[in-house]
This record gives C-alpha cells, sequence and structure tokens, in this order.
C-alpha cells in the first residue's frame, strides 16, 4: 500500500499542436506539502486544473490513493476528498459567507426541507474558528467584500470539504502577513494531519519556507524536483529558465542601436491597482521589451499607453506630435499602434473579412472628403495580405476561418499599414508557429530600420531577450530593473528581478 | 486577388421571403372580376405610401442597430417631434417652421438616448423603452392641452405633392445610405456591433459613435414625422403608435442580426420594409385585417426571422479550433463574472 | 494598490435589521409630509387602503421578474400571459368556483412562462425582443378569443361576484401575506432557491459547486410562471373583467413592476430583495397615488416620472459596471 496520495503518470494535453503538458509524472505521497512552480506557459496552470477537475487530459492517467481519477467537474474532485481554491474560481457575489461556502451540500442543516440559515452561519462560523481564521460578517453578501475576505472563505470552502489534498492556486498573495502566518499554520496542520497540499506561488523564498518538496515546470514538461531543504532560490529560478537561446531568427547584434530622438516619454504613470510610478523613455528606432510574470504589469503598461486605462497621476506624452495620450481615440489618431494580447476576443473582430479588420485603424487615411471607398479598402487589403503572405482564400473571407499564425499576422498587418510613429506590441508571437515568428521578427526588425519606436511586451523571457534594445524588468506593478543590450543581457541578469 | 462569390443560402433566404409573400398574397387577392388587387397601381402606391414611412426612419435607426443596441423610442419620437413642430408652426404662423423644430426636437431626444447608453451603460432597449413610456406620457399631456392641429393648407399641398416627397425621400435616402455603407460613421458603427471591445482597442471612439447613431436615428424619427404629417395634415392621438415595431421589423425581416456587426446592409432595410408592408396590406386585401391576425402574423414571422437568423449566423461563424489559438488562460484574474444583462 | 494590504483590516459590519427600520422610518416620514401637503388626504384610511390594494399584484409580477433577473432574461411579454391567464381564471372560475378560478389562472400562466422561457434559453435571440414578439402573439389570442363565437362567451364576461371576496381588503393583504412567506422561504431558505440565486450570481462557479444548472434554470421558468399566474388570478379578482390588449400596449403592464424589481436590486445590498419588493411596490404606487392629488392624472405626466424612475433605476445600477453593454 504506497504512502502516495496522487499519483499521474505521462499526463499530456495539447492545445492544437502546442503542448500545454508533456507527458507529466507527479506523485504527492500522504502528509507531504509540494511546491508547483514555473514560468507564464509552463504548463503549471493546465496541471493543476486537470488535477481539479476543469479540464480534461489528452492522455495519461491519474490515482487517488491507488484507485482511478478521472473527474469532469470540480465537485467530481470535491467528492474524492480534492478541493482547491483556484484563481479562475471565486466566490458567488450575491449569498452570503455560509452560503459559498456550504453551496450544494446544506441537507445537514435542514429542518422540514427548509434551510435553517443561523445553523448554516454557525457551521461557517465553526469552521472559520476551527482553522483559526478571522470570521467576515455572515449576512453580508460577499460581493461586496475585499479580496483578502472572498478569498479566505474560498480557502474556508476548500476545507470545509475535508480534503485529501489542497490545491492553492497563487492564494498568498491576496492575504495580509496576518492572514498568511495563519495559513501557513494551517498548512503544516493538514500535514501533521497526514494530508497533503500543492501550493503555487510566485514567491520562490516563500515557497522554499513552507514546502517539503518543490516540482519545476517549464515549456509542459517536468524538469526538476527538490528537495526544499536542500536548494535555493536561484536554483529554482534557473531551472525555471534556464534554456539555450536557439532561436537565430532573433537579433544577432549585441548593440543598443537607436536613435537619441525620445519618441515617448512616460512620467511616474500610476494606474490603481496596476502600475506604480512607471517612468521611461522610448526612442526612435528603439525596440523596449518589458518583462515580468503574468501579473507584474507589463500588460497594463502596452494598454496604458494606449490610452486604454483609467490614469491615476502622471503623463503619457507622445513627443513626435507633441501631446499626451488621453484616449485610445487619441492614440490612433497620433499615429501609435497598439497589438493586444488577446488576438480573438480584443484584437480582432474575428466574424468579419479580412478586408474589415485589415483596414479599420485605417479609416482616417482611407476618407477622402469623408467618403470611403470600398475600391480603396480592397486596394489597401489586398497590398497587405500580399505583403504579408496571409494565407486566406479572398480578403472577403472571415477571419475566424484562418489559422493562428495567419490571424496574427492581420492583427499586425493592419498596423504596419498605418504610418506609425510607436508601436506597442502585447506577445506579438503567442500562439503562432515558427515559421511565423521567424517572420514577425523580420517585421519588427524592419520596423526597427524606419526608425520606428517599438515596444514590446512579451511573457517570453527569450524573445525579449532576442529582440529589445533594451529591457525593462516589471515586478508587482513596478519597474525593477533596466538592461541595455550592450550589456549583461542574459535570464540571469534578469530572473533575480523578476520572480 | 478574386473575390470568390460568398453568396450563401443564407444571405439569399430574406429575398426569397420577400418573393414568397408578394407572390402569395398577390395569389390569395385574386377576387373574380377584378382580377388581382394586390396589382392595382392604387394599392401599390398605397403600399409604397406607406413603406416610405418605415424605411426613412430606419435609414436612421439601422445605425443602432449595427452597433448591437436597439431604439424603440422612434415611434413615440416621431410623435412628439411632430406634436411641437405643428404647434411651433401654427402659433407662429410660420408654416415651414415645422420642418427645423420637428427636426431638432427629434434630434434632442435621440442625443439624450445615445448618452445614457453610452456614457451611463445603460442597456438600449430599457432606455429608449423607459423613453417609450416617458415620452408618450408626454405628448398625451401635451394633446390633452392643445388637441389635434391642422398644418396650413398651402404648405400641406406644396409638400405632400408627388415630386416634392418622392424627391425628399430620394434625397434623404440617398445620404443616409451613402453614410452608412461610405463613411466611417458607418465603418465604426458596424465595428462596435461585431466586437466592441476590439473597437476600442483600435481606437474607435465607442461612446461618441454610440451618441451620434441614436441622433441620426432620432433626426430620422422627425424626419418621418414630418412626412406622416403632410401625408395626413394633422396631428392625432395614433401618431407613432406601433411605429417602432415597424422599423424594427423593417430592419430585422430584411436580415439584419440583433447583434448587428457585418451582418447590417443598408438594403436589407428596403427588403424588410417592403416585406412587411405586403403582409399587413395583403392581410387587409383578402379580408383578414382583423388586427389579432395581423399582429401574430407579424409577431409569429419575427421571431420566426430572429431565430432563423441566429441559427444561421452561429453555424457560419463556428470558431474552427485552430491550433495554438485555444491557449488555457495562464494566471487568470479571478473574475466576478456579472452576467451582462441584455 | 492591493497587493500592499495592511494587516488585519476587518470587513465593515452591516447590520440589516437596523437598516430596515431606518428605512420604514424613512418611509413613514416622507408619507406624513405628504400628508401634510394634501391636507390629510394622502393617509385617509380609504386611500391606503387603495395604494395597499394596488400595490399587491404587481408585487407577485416583481417576485417573479427577480428570479427572472437570476437568468438574465428580461421577459416583456409578461403582460400579454397576464391576459390570457386572466381569460382562463375567469372562465374556469365562472365554471367551477374558486378551484377554476386559482387553477385556471396559475396553470395557464405556468405554461405560457415556460414556453416563454424555452424560447429564451434555446434561441439564441436576447430575451427581450423574443418576448416582444411573443407579447405580440400572445395579445393577437387574446383579442381573437373576445372576438371568436366559441370563446367569448366565456372570457368576455365578468367575473362572478361570489368570487371577488378574496380581493377586498383586507383579504388580499392576507394573500399578499401568504405569499411573501412562501417566495421568501423559496428563495432565501431551499437548496433550489440558493441555487438559483448562484447561477444568477456566477453561472460558472455554481457549476463547478455542482449545480445542476439546466435544471435550476427550469425550475425558476416554473417558478416564475406559477408567481405571473396568481398575480393573474389577482387582477382578475380585482378588475373583474381583463381587457384585451393589442399594438403592444401589454407591455405597459410590466413597466410598473420592472420599475420595482429595479429598485428592489439597487437596494438588496442592504434588505434582502424578497423583503424589498413588496416595499418598493408600495413606494412606487404610494408616488403615482400622491401625485394624483397633486394634479398629475395617470397616463400622461405620470408616466414621464416613470420614465424618469426606470432611467434614474437603470443609471444607479448600472454604475461601476464594467465590460460591454448592449
Amino acid at each position: 500500500m504506497s504512502g502516495n496520495i496522487l499519483e499521474i503518470r505521462g499526463l499530456d494535453k495539447h492545445f492544437g499542436p502546442t503542448y500545454a503538458n508533456q507527458h507529466i509524472d507527479f506523485t504527492l505521497k500522504k502528509g507531504e506539502i509540494r511546491g508547483l512552480i514555473g514560468e507564464n506557459g509552463s504548463g503549471k496552470s493546465t496541471l493543476i486544473s486537470q488535477i481539479a477537475g476543469m479540464n480534461i487530459p489528452d492522455s495519461g492517467e491519474m490515482l487517488v490513493d491507488g484507485e482511478a481519477y478521472s473527474p469532469k467537474t470540480p465537485k467530481d474532485a470535491n467528492d474524492r476528498k480534492i478541493s482547491m481554491v483556484l484563481q479562475e474560481l471565486g466566490v458567488i457575489g450575491n449569498l452570503n459567507a455560509g452560503a459559498n461556502i456550504f453551496l450544494g451540500r446544506m441537507d445537514r442543516f435542514k429542518k422540514f426541507g427548509l434551510v435553517s440559515i443561523k445553523a448554516c452561519n454557525q457551521a461557517a462560523l465553526d469552521e472559520f474558528e476551527k482553522w483559526d481564521l478571522p470570521a467576515p460578517p455572515l449576512n453580508k453578501l460577499t460581493g461586496s467584500m475585499m479580496i483578502e475576505s472572498r478569498k479566505l472563505i474560498e480557502l474556508v470552502r476548500a476545507l470545509a470539504i475535508e480534503p485529501d489534498v489542497l490545491l492553492l492556486d497563487e492564494i498568498t498573495q491576496s492575504l495580509s502577513l496576518n492572514n498568511r502566518e495563519r495559513l501557513y499554520k494551517i498548512i503544516n496542520r493538514l500535514k501533521d494531519a497526514g494530508k497533503s497540499v500543492i501550493v503555487m506561488t510566485h514567491d520562490v523564498e516563500e515557497m522554499i519556507k513552507i514546502t517539503d518538496s518543490i516540482t519545476v515546470l517549464r515549456d509542459g514538461a517536468v524538469v526538476g524536483e527538490v528537495r526544499s531543504a536542500n536548494t535555493t532560490p536561484d536554483e529554482i529560478k534557473s531551472m525555471m529558465v534556464g534554456r539555450t537561446v536557439s532561436g537565430e531568427y532573433y537579433r544577432t547584434d549585441h548593440v543598443a542601436d537607436f536613435d537619441e530622438e525620445v519618441v515617448l516619454s512616460v512620467k511616474d504613470l500610476n494606474v490603481s491597482g496596476e502600475l506604480e510610478d512607471i517612468s521611461f523613455d522610448v526612442h526612435g528606432g528603439e525596440i523596449l521589451g518589458f518583462c515580468g510574470l503574468s501579473d507584474s504589469g507589463i500588460h497594463d503598461v502596452a494598454k496604458a499607453v494606449f490610452g486604454l486605462s483609467k490614469i491615476t497621476s502622471g503623463t503619457i506624452h507622445l513627443n513626435t506630435r507633441n501631446i499626451d495620450i488621453l484616449s485610445p481615440t487619441h492614440a490612433l489618431k497620433n499615429h501609435v499602434g497598439y497589438v493586444p494580447k488577446d488576438r480573438d476576443n480584443e484584437a480582432l473582430m474575428i466574424t468579419s473579412s479580412v478586408r474589415e479588420n485589415m483596414t479599420m485603424p485605417s479609416m482616417t487615411e482611407l476618407s477622402r472628403v469623408g467618403f470611403i471607398s470600398p475600391a480603396s479598402m480592397n486596394n489597401l487589403a489586398t497590398e497587405m495580405v500580399e505583403k504579408l503572405s496571409v494565407k486566406c482564400e479572398d480578403i472577403f473571407q472571415p477571419v475566424n476561418a484562418l489559422s493562428g499564425g495567419n490571424k496574427q499576422k492581420i492583427n499586425l498587418g493592419r498596423w504596419l499599414a498605418k504610418d506609425l510613429d510607436l508601436l506597442i506590441l502585447d506577445c506579438p508571437t503567442r500562439g503562432v508557429d515558427v515559421g511565423v515568428k521567424a517572420y514577425i521578427y523580420q517585421l519588427m526588425k524592419e520596423a526597427k530600420k524606419e526608425k520606428i519606436a517599438t515596444i514590446l511586451v512579451s511573457d517570453e523571457l527569450t524573445e525579449v531577450l532576442g529582440m529589445s534594445d533594451r529591457l525593462m524588468v516589471m515586478k508587482d506593478g513596478k519597474i525593477t530593473k533596466i538592461i541595455r543590450r550592450d550589456e549583461d543581457f542574459t535570464e540571469n541578469a534578469v530572473i533575480g528581478v523578476m520572480i | 486577388m478574386k473575390k470568390k462569390s460568398r453568396i450563401t443560402l443564407y444571405d439569399l433566404i430574406p429575398f426569397i421571403a420577400f418573393l414568397a409573400i408578394f407572390l402569395v398574397f398577390t395569389f390569395l387577392s385574386y377576387k373574380p372580376g377584378k382580377g388581382f388587387l394586390m396589382l392595382r397601381p392604387a394599392n401599390l402606391y398605397t403600399i409604397v405610401e406607406q413603406t416610405m414611412q418605415v424605411i426613412l426612419v430606419a435609414s436612421g435607426t439601422i445605425f443602432v442597430v449595427a452597433q448591437g443596441g436597439i431604439d424603440l423610442s422612434v415611434g413615440v419620437n416621431l410623435a412628439l417631434s411632430g406634436v411641437i413642430g405643428t404647434w411651433a408652426s401654427v402659433t407662429t404662423g410660420i408654416p415651414w417652421l415645422l420642418i427645423p423644430v420637428t427636426l431638432s426636437v427629434g434630434l434632442v431626444v435621440g442625443i439624450i438616448n445615445g448618452i445614457i447608453v453610452g456614457k451611463f451603460k445603460v442597456s438600449s432597449f430599457m432606455v429608449t423603452l423607459a423613453m417609450m413610456i416617458g415620452i408618450r406620457g408626454l405628448v398625451n399631456f401635451i394633446q390633452a392641452k392643445i388637441l389635434a392641429q391642422r398644418l396650413d393648407n398651402a404648405f400641406q399641398a406644396l409638400m405632400n405633392s408627388t415630386p416634392v416627397k418622392i424627391g425628399m425621400f430620394i434625397v434623404v435616402v440617398a445620404i443616409m445610405c451613402y453614410v452608412f455603407e461610405f463613411t466611417k460613421v458607418g465603418r465604426y458603427s458596424r465595428a462596435i456591433g461585431e466586437n466592441e471591445t476590439t473597437a476600442k482597442s483600435i481606437g474607435i471612439p465607442v461612446v461618441k459613435m454610440k451618441i451620434i447613431a441614436f441622433a441620426l436615428s432620432g433626426l430620422l424619427a422627425g424626419v418621418g414625422s414630418i412626412v406622416s404629417l403632410v401625408t395626413i395634415g394633422s396631428t392625432s392621438q395614433q401618431m407613432g403608435v406601433f411605429f417602432e415595431m415597424r422599423v424594427a421589423m423593417g430592419i430585422f425581416l430584411g436580415g439584419v442580426l440583433v447583434t448587428g456587426g457585418s451582418s447590417a446592409k443598408f438594403y436589407k432595410i428596403l427588403l424588410g420594409s417592403f416585406s412587411i408592408q405586403i403582409i399587413v396590406n395583403g392581410l387587409a386585401l383578402i379580408g383578414k385585417s382583423d388586427s389579432y391576425i395581423s399582429q401574430s402574423v407579424q409577431g409569429i414571422l419575427l421571431l420566426l426571422i430572429l431565430v432563423i437568423s441566429a441559427l444561421s449566423a452561429n453555424k457560419r461563424t463556428k470558431l474552427r479550433k485552430t491550433p495554438a489559438d485555444a491557449l488555457p488562460a495562464e494566471g487568470g484574474n479571478a473574475p466576478e463574472d456579472k452576467e451582462t444583462s441584455e | 494598490m492591493q497587493k500592499n494590504l495592511t494587516a488585519g483590516k476587518g470587513e465593515k459590519q452591516t447590520n440589516p435589521v437596523l437598516f430596515f427600520l431606518l428605512f420604514i422610518a424613512v418611509l413613514a416620514f416622507v408619507a406624513v409630509i405628504i400628508n401634510i401637503l394634501t391636507g390629510g388626504v394622502f393617509l385617509e384610511s380609504k386611500n391606503v387602503q387603495a395604494i395597499l390594494s394596488a400595490a399587491i399584484y404587481p408585487s407577485f409580477i416583481a417576485w417573479g421578474l427577480c428570479f427572472l433577473q437570476a437568468c438574465g432574461y428580461t421577459d416583456l411579454s409578461i403582460g400579454g400571459v397576464v391576459v390570457l391567464s386572466s381569460f382562463a381564471a375567469c372562465a374556469f372560475g365562472n365554471m367551477f368556483g374558486y378551484p377554476g378560478l386559482i387553477l385556471g389562472g396559475v396553470i395557464t400562466g405556468t405554461v405560457l412562462i415556460f414556453i416563454n422561457f424555452n424560447i429564451f434559453a434555446f434561441a439564441k435571440i436576447p430575451s427581450w425582443i423574443a418576448s416582444i414578439s411573443l407579447a405580440m402573439i400572445y395579445e393577437a389570442i387574446s383579442v381573437f378569443m373576445r372576438a371568436n363565437k366559441t370563446f367569448r362567451p366565456h372570457v368576455d364576461v365578468e367575473l362572478d361576484h361570489s368570487l371577488r371576496a378574496i380581493g377586498q381588503f383586507p383579504i388580499n393583504l392576507v394573500v399578499l401575506a401568504i405569499g411573501f412567506v412562501i417566495v421568501y422561504l423559496l428563495y432565501n431558505r431551499t437548496s433550489i432557491g440558493q441555487n438559483i440565486v448562484a447561477v444568477g450570481g456566477n453561472k460558472n462557479v455554481a457549476k463547478s459547486l455542482g449545480v445542476n444548472v439546466t435544471k435550476t434554470l427550469l425550475l425558476v421558468g416554473l417558478i416564475c410562471g406559477v408567481l405571473i399566474g396568481v398575480a393573474s388570478v389577482l387582477q382578475e379578482i380585482f378588475v373583474a373583467k381583463t381587457a384585451a390588449m393589442a399594438g403592444l400596449t401589454s407591455i405597459q403592464m410590466v413597466f410598473k413592476p420592472l420599475a420595482i424589481a429595479l429598485l428592489a436590486q439597487i437596494i438588496q445590498r442592504w434588505i434582502n430583495i424578497i423583503i424589498a419588493v413588496p416595499f418598493c411596490s408600495l413606494i412606487i404606487y404610494g408616488v403615482f397615488n400622491a401625485m394624483a392629488f397633486f394634479g398629475i392624472p395617470s397616463g400622461t405626466l405620470q408616466d414621464v416620472l416613470l420614465c424618469v424612475f426606470l432611467l434614474a433605476f437603470g443609471m444607479v445600477g448600472q454604475r461601476g459596471v464594467k465590460g460591454v453593454v448592449k
């Protein structure tokens, strides 16, 4: 009888030809506290979601306490005593704490078919007390509570199931110091009772402190498992990102090459809840990279520069046109382009034609005294489609029939069709095959030659290192380091301040 | 790049429906000794005259529908603007004052709608529905005080003469068609209907576009009011009653989706408006002019067309699960998914 | 920034009982002021009775709307449903007495709303426009029935006087009280109710927690239908002969209940929505009653006020809502 509570063998999960999880083997002993860590795109979220029943594996098997385990919903997972606090879930805002905790399991509070609110609330209070956590007002709807309170309710909900395995996904960052300490105590209590916990957090030092061992994922596969007592933050970090930079399609030079002229000047930018005191300049012909973890604020910077965010304070000044960017319409008018990260939902109109998408940012340029001729739209679309080799039947084909790579070419091409001063790219090669990737880097190099200023935001460290002249490293909404291409421009220089 | 023929069966349904409706009712209108009542010149003229009003107003409302919204206030707006316009022209004794006043009132109502929908984010059907009650109440109030008023006879005779009426109709419709199909306002409106988030991320001024769309809808309601007034010659209690539904049906029966977007094309207004008018007219010709038959037919037809359009659009745009597109959201935020109310 | 949380910051306590008492106190205060302004007529027992009686049947409709909100649907055909259900209540009531009255109305209402519901759920078009089409159809049916030889004798008559007892004050208050207890328990104290609220709040989370979403939605349809059916019976008792409507005038019947439901939704942060509904109903009908005293007759400027209310409630309700609203 093995002392393993959870065994995973050969787990595969693809989304298209990309492996989100590649042949993962994972074993969790009873009474073990395991940390799970990896960069964005490493596959850790996918792995957890499959354990939690939110996704179904393509192949491989999972065993809980020696018996086959294939949950179709989180409820199935709960039935096998696996509970979770996941980022994608949350609380139900128009119910109170007690109802959230016991939803679906109210039978024990029922008398004559009616739920006793008093009994439910009392049970909720008991649970909070049992785990030594501060209880919120029980008659308040959770939707009007602070994030920390909501997270605690989710935690109690998971604990109330008396799980054998508890999955914690990025919970600590929402908790105050006091509650974090309480959480650590809870985790240890579970361990003492022979229960297991899987913890995911970006804070490497914290993870080493509270776990027994740590599994590191990279590019969809497990790259190593270490005992926490025997490892160091640096070792973990290098396991997370260490890879050979193979792309010949990146830049081969090591020169930080750009004009003196500052195109964009951002000063003391503050966006409530997202960015803090951000200041930087972008020069003509420069590719300014931004890297960091997904919640570091890099994507928020891209949005803010295009005028899409509510600014608390600070300025975004476009020097070439001598204006402050106050709104997206403003940015559009002033030769700024923005390639959003979410291609299908934010960048493209997927049920519209290639032509519509390709020409939409150029409406002003195409209009002659207000008249926008279909012929001119056709010409522009055809020109860009040919120039970028977009594979489509014709320019009237709806965009959702195209492959990801071709969609991205349109996403990018519609901006390159314009005369730009500044181009903002957010994950421009996401979900795109190698051939198109190389092509996009080529386009970036050409833009650089034309003295266009480029902001490159990316989850992929190798990409920003491969293409940027200067690199802004961000963490928790602040810029933590700036390095130049002609200096120590390596992953090691970066990951220390990124994670 | 050669354009592949992209006309599908679904595009043809509104045309087929129109033809079918016309043929069916023509056939049914046969009276021995009198021929096909439907095809009599007087009858055809009535159909055209009735449809003209709908097309005029719909040419403004189409902008709202293209954006994915709806304007249910055009009927009451027509009434209000007409009543106030007539009052102004009668009180001052200047007949042509009718035109600017009516248009202004229509425009103002439209702008108010646009601001509440655009800036305050209340759903368009809620806002225009509320306006429907409120403005009708206002109209009733005014008419209780003023009672029906007649237009100046000479003025009416001039405006109601065929060349003026037809001429004005063609000019207005041509302008609106031009704006809808060949200017930024039309293109941007459709983009907003397709995907409002994307539209914003491109830099399209969404709030401004919404206000413009409702303003146009209101303005054209004013135009419709003028046409209605010069045809009848005076205001009445029945002005604009049920009119917003005729406009909505004129748009939707032509094959425009409720979500608007690329499905919103100007010619569809013509198709839909004629279709609905032929039905109403045809039912009357065959002696089934009872309101309940007419209304139930319209209700069922609207429901059918909407469901068919939605289902066919759904089929057409089923996202092909392309490779690396379906990436999971890494480290997403905990969403408090407030279902957007319709 | 939410990341820099200070340690040990607690949640603000809410005291629903206190707020409720405050709420009642404010209402009473306003009522007294109006009374003074109208020279003592407003709070005369006959007038109070009228307000209370008028506010009862819309409360049932507003409760039905509360359940519907859970699914994000707006049903504008409720007026048409009420008309047809009233016909049924009248016809069967005259034939079979009380059982016929109640069952006829309730069953018709339930069946029709259930049909609506399925159309909303499966037709992939926004509920507001689907319901407008349905309203047209139901209205047409009601006009047909009034005119048609077979149906006319049953529906174009008044409800037998003996059946109108429960519409009298104060028995109708008892009906409201019974309805209130049942709806309150259903919404707040049963699994069904909680599941409905959960699905309405966050469908995905509810599903993950094991709630059977489809079953829950269908139950919403049924419950809403029953409530509308009851409202129709009350309506029929009240007016004795419901008019058939055409030209979408039936939609007017939904407006005040809609305003009530919207207002209740706004204050549900402080007062449970089911409790809020009858009070919001009192507020709305009280205000309109008062307006009549101030020389603002119904059908005209009262409607303008209703419009203003709806818009105001809508704007307040949408404060802070991010994302796309069509």
